[in-house]
C-alpha cells in the first residue's frame, strides 16, 4: 500500500500534442481517486503512465516515496485491470490468477494455491478456477481480472474503465463489489472512467480532465455542489445542470424566462460583468404549487409553457423551451461539443415532485431555489460563485 | 450451422478425392506387389500375391536407412533454427518500431521469390570451396534460408493478432520483456509457430535439387535424392516395386506429422482473450 504523487505530469506524443498537460494529483494511502473526463480527455494515459506503460515526457511520478518515472512497470508493484480484460487465453482461470504470483518466485506452490484460492472465494469464481477465459461470461471474466490483481500485494490498483464491456444490470452489481473490495481491502485504488454514475458512487475524491488538463479535484459533494467551472458543473449530473443566458441587476438576475432575485452574496461576485450564464440544476426547480411556504422563501417563481413531461415514478422530468438569444450561443455550443452532447435546442429541463399535476402544454407556474444558482463568466467558463 | 450437403457436393467430392489418391493408391499397390509382376508388361492394379518383401529390403538397405536419417536430421535441424530465427524476427517486426523494418520485410519476399535452381550452381561453387559440399550444414543453410521468409512472414501476421494488452498486462503482473514473449506471447501464437514448423518441415523433407547436387555420398545425401541412385541390377529395369516402397516409407512421417498437429494449427487459440 501506498501513496501516489503525481507532479505536474505531461505526456507529449511525437508530434508535439500533449496528451496530458501538466496535472498534479496526490492519491492519498488507502484512497480511491476517480479520473474521469469525456474520450481523449488523457484519463487513460496518465493511468498508463502510474503503471509505467507509457513514458512520461515531464514531472514526477512517486510511488510510495519513490520516484518511478524510469522504471519498468515490473518494478511498481502495481496491480491493473484493463478494460478488455486481458486474460491469458492458453491458461486457465486458476494459472491466470496465480500467473503474477509464479513470476515473483518468491512463493511456494503450496502458499500460491493458498492465495489463489483465498481471491477466487471473494471473487465467488471457485467453480470456475479449471475453466478456460474463453468459456467465460463477461462477468465472470471481468472478476478473473480482479483475482489477478489482488492476489498479489501490490501498492495500489489501477483500474482502466473495468466495468464498460458490461450490460447495464451487471456493471451496477460490479460497481458495489469493487467499492466493497476496496474498502475491504483499503488499497489506494485509481480508476478511470468516462461513466459519471461510477464516479460519484465510487470515489473518495474525483479528478476531472479536459483536454489533457486537470479540471477539478475534489470530493463527488463538491464536485457536484461546488462546480469551478462551466465543463465540470456540465460533466457532472444528469440530467445536466441548465445553463442559461443571464445578466445581473442588483440582486436580480435577468433570465430568458423572466427576471428572479438572488441572495446578495452571489449578486455582488457579478456586479458590472455583463453577460453570465447562470447555471441551474434541474432539482432546483419545482412545481410550485407543491412547495412548501418555508421554502418558497428562498427562491422566486415563473410561468412558463411546459412542452414535454417525463414521469419516472420518484420525480417527473418538464421540459421548457426558451428563447436563447445569440449572445451566450457561441459559448454553449461550445460547451456542448467538450461534453459530448447534441442538443438539438434550447430548453429548460425542470425535474417535478412526482405529486405534481403539471400536464404537457400546460401553463405551469415553476419555482426556482435560487440560493443554488451559480453564475459562470461566458470567457473564462470560471464560476464567479464558486463557494457560495 | 452445419449444412446438408447435397448430392451433387458429395459427387463433386468423391470425383476430387478419387483423382487426388489414385496415384496414391497406385504406388501403395506397386509397393506391395513381387517385383516379377511389376517388370511384367502391363501390371494389373491389385497385386496378386500381397507380399512384405520390398519394404524388407528397403528398410534393410544401408544407404537407403543412412538417406533416412539424413533427411531426418538436416530437415529437422533446419525447422528449428528456422523456426526460432522466424519466431523472433517476426515479433521484432510485429511490435518493434526500427528503421529499415520495411527492407527486412521486402528482402525476406525477394529471397522467396528467387528461382532454386538459378541458386544451385553458385552455392556448389561456394560450398565446395569453403567445405561445406557434401554435409548437413550444406544443405540446412539453404532449406533455413529459403523456409525463412514464409516463416517470418506467417508468424508476422500472428503476432499482429494478438493484442497488446496481453502483453501490458504480463509486464504489470511482473513478467520482464523476454518473459512476457515466452509465457503469453509464444503460446498464443502456437498456432501460427507450428504452421511455419509444418512449412519449413515439407520444403526441407521434399526437396530434391538442392539433395542432389550438393551431395556427393551418403554422409550427407536426402531420401528423395538418394532414390534416384536406387536402381537394381539392371539399370535400364529400375526395381519399380522396391522404389514405391521407398516413396511409402517417406511419405509416412509427413502424414503423421500433418495428423498431429493438425488441431493445433487449427484450434483458435486466441479465442476468449479479450471481450470479441
Amino acid at each position: 500500500m501506498a501513496a501516489i504523487e503525481m507532479r505536474n505530469i505531461v505526456k507529449q506524443y511525437g508530434d508535439g500534442f500533449p496528451a496530458v498537460n501538466d496535472v498534479s494529483i496526490d492519491v492519498e494511502d488507502g484512497e480511491f481517486v476517480i479520473l474521469v473526463g469525456p474520450s481523449g480527455c488523457g484519463k487513460s494515459t496518465l493511468l498508463r503512465m502510474i503503471v509505467g506503460l507509457e513514458d512520461i515526457t515531464s514531472g514526477d511520478m512517486i510511488i510510495d516515496g519513490d520516484r518511478v518515472n524510469d522504471k519498468a512497470p515490473r518494478d511498481r508493484n502495481l496491480a491493473m485491470v484493463f478494460q478488455n480484460y486481458a486474460l491469458y487465453p492458453h491458461l486457465t482461470v486458476y494459472e491466470n490468477i496465480a500467473f503474477p504470483l509464479r513470476l515473483s518466485k518468491k512463493f511456494s506452490d503450496q502458499e500460491i494455491d493458498e492465495k489463489v484460492r483465498a481471491a477466487s472465494k471473494t471473487l465467488e469464481l471457485d467453480e470456475h478456477l479449471e475453466r478456460k477465459p474463453g468459456n467465460l461470461s463477461g462477468g465472470q471474466r471481468q472478476r478473473v481480472a480482479m483475482g489477478r490483481a489482488i492476489v498479489r500485494e501490490a501498492k495500489a490498483f489501477l483500474f482502466d474503465e473495468p466495468l464498460s464491456n458490461l450490460d447495464a444490470k451487471l456493471r451496477g452489481q460490479m460497481r458495489t463489489e469493487i467499492s466493497r473490495l476496496q474498502k475491504r481491502l483499503g488499497i489506494t485504488t485509481v480508476y478511470v472512467t468516462h461513466d459519471q454514475t461510477e464516479a460519484m458512487t465510487l470515489g473518495d475524491r474525483v479528478a476531472v480532465l479536459k483536454s489533457g488538463l486537470l479540471q477539478q479535484l475534489a470530493t463527488p459533494r463538491e464536485l457536484y455542489e461546488h462546480p469551478v467551472n462551466l465543463f465540470v458543473a456540465g460533466f457532472i449530473g444528469s440530467p445536466p445542470m441548465n445553463f442559461l443566458p443571464a445578466k445581473v441587476n442588483g440582486d436580480e438576475v435577468e433570465l430568458p424566462f423572466g427576471k428572479v432575485k438572488i441572495p446578495k452574496e452571489k449578486a455582488e461576485k457579478a456586479q458590472g460583468k455583463g453577460l453570465l450564464i447562470a447555471g441551474i440544476r434541474p432539482e432546483h426547480f419545482d412545481d410550485a404549487s407543491v412547495v412548501e411556504e418555508s421554502k418558497k422563501q428562498h427562491g422566486s417563481t415563473f410561468k412558463a409553457k411546459v412542452d414535454v413531461v417525463e414521469w419516472l415514478g420518484n420525480e417527473a422530468y418538464a421540459y421548457i423551451p426558451y428563447e436563447a438569444g445569440s449572445e451566450a450561443k457561441e459559448q454553449l455550443q461550445q460547451l456542448e461539443k467538450d461534453l459530448e452532447g447534441e442538443s438539438l435546442r434550447s430548453q429548460l429541463v425542470v425535474s417535478l415532485d412526482s405529486a405534481s399535476e403539471i400536464q404537457e402544454g400546460d401553463e405551469a407556474e415553476i419555482y426556482v431555489d435560487t440560493t443554488a444558482m451559480h453564475l459562470f463568466d461566458p470567457e473564462s467558463g470560471e464560476n464567479l460563485t464558486v463557494g457560495i | 450451422m452445419r449444412q446438408k450437403l447435397g448430392p451433387s457436393t458429395i459427387i463433386g467430392m468423391i470425383a476430387i478425392l478419387f483423382w487426388c489418391l489414385l496415384p496414391v493408391v497406385w504406388i501403395i499397390m506397386l509397393s506391395f506387389k513381387p517385383e516379377a509382376e511389376t517388370a511384367a508388361g502391363s501390371p494389373q492394379f491389385l497385386p496378386k500375391d500381397w507380399s512384405w518383401e520390398n519394404y524388407q529390403s528397403v528398410l534393410q538397405d544401408d544407404l537407403f536407412q543412412r538417406a533416412l536419417i539424413n533427411s531426418f536430421g538436416i530437415s529437422l535441424i533446419a525447422t528449428v533454427l528456422s523456426v526460432m530465427i522466424a519466431t523472433l524476427t517476426a515479433y521484432a517486426i510485429a511490435r518493434l518500431e526500427f528503421r529499415g523494418k520495411r527492407v527486412v520485410l521486402s528482402i525476406a519476399l525477394a529471397i522467396a521469390m528467387f528461382p532454386v535452381v538459378s541458386l544451385v550452381g553458385p552455392l556448389f561453387d561456394m560450398w565446395r570451396s569453403l567445405g561445406l559440399y557434401d554435409t548437413w550444414p550444406g544443405l540446412i543453410i539453404p532449406y533455413m534460408s529459403f523456409t525463412l521468409p514464409l516463416a517470418i512472414w506467417t508468424l508476422t501476421a500472428f503476432f499482429r493478432e494478438i493484442p497488446w494488452e496481453m502483453e501490458q498486462a504480463a509486464q504489470v503482473d511482473g513478467a520482464t520483456s523476454w518473459q512476457a514473449f515466452r509465457k503469453v506471447i509464444v503460446p498464443l501464437a502456437a498456432p501460427g509457430v507450428f504452421t511455419a514448423a509444418i512449412l519449413t518441415f515439407f520444403f526441407a523433407w521434399n526437396d530434391f535439387v538442392f539433395g542432389i547436387s550438393l551431395t556427393s555420398t551418403e554422409a550427407a545425401r536426402p531420401v528423395p535424392a538418394a532414390l534416384a541412385f536406387f536402381v537394381g541390377p539392371d539399370q535400364f529395369n529400375p526395381p519399380y516395386s522396391t522404389l514405391s516402397a521407398a516413396a511409402v516409407v517417406v511419405t509416412v512421417p509427413i502424414i503423421v506429422i500433418v495428423l498431429l498437429f493438425q488441431r493445433k494449427i487449427v484450434a483458435g487459440l486466441t479465442s476468449g482473450a479479450v471481450k470479441g
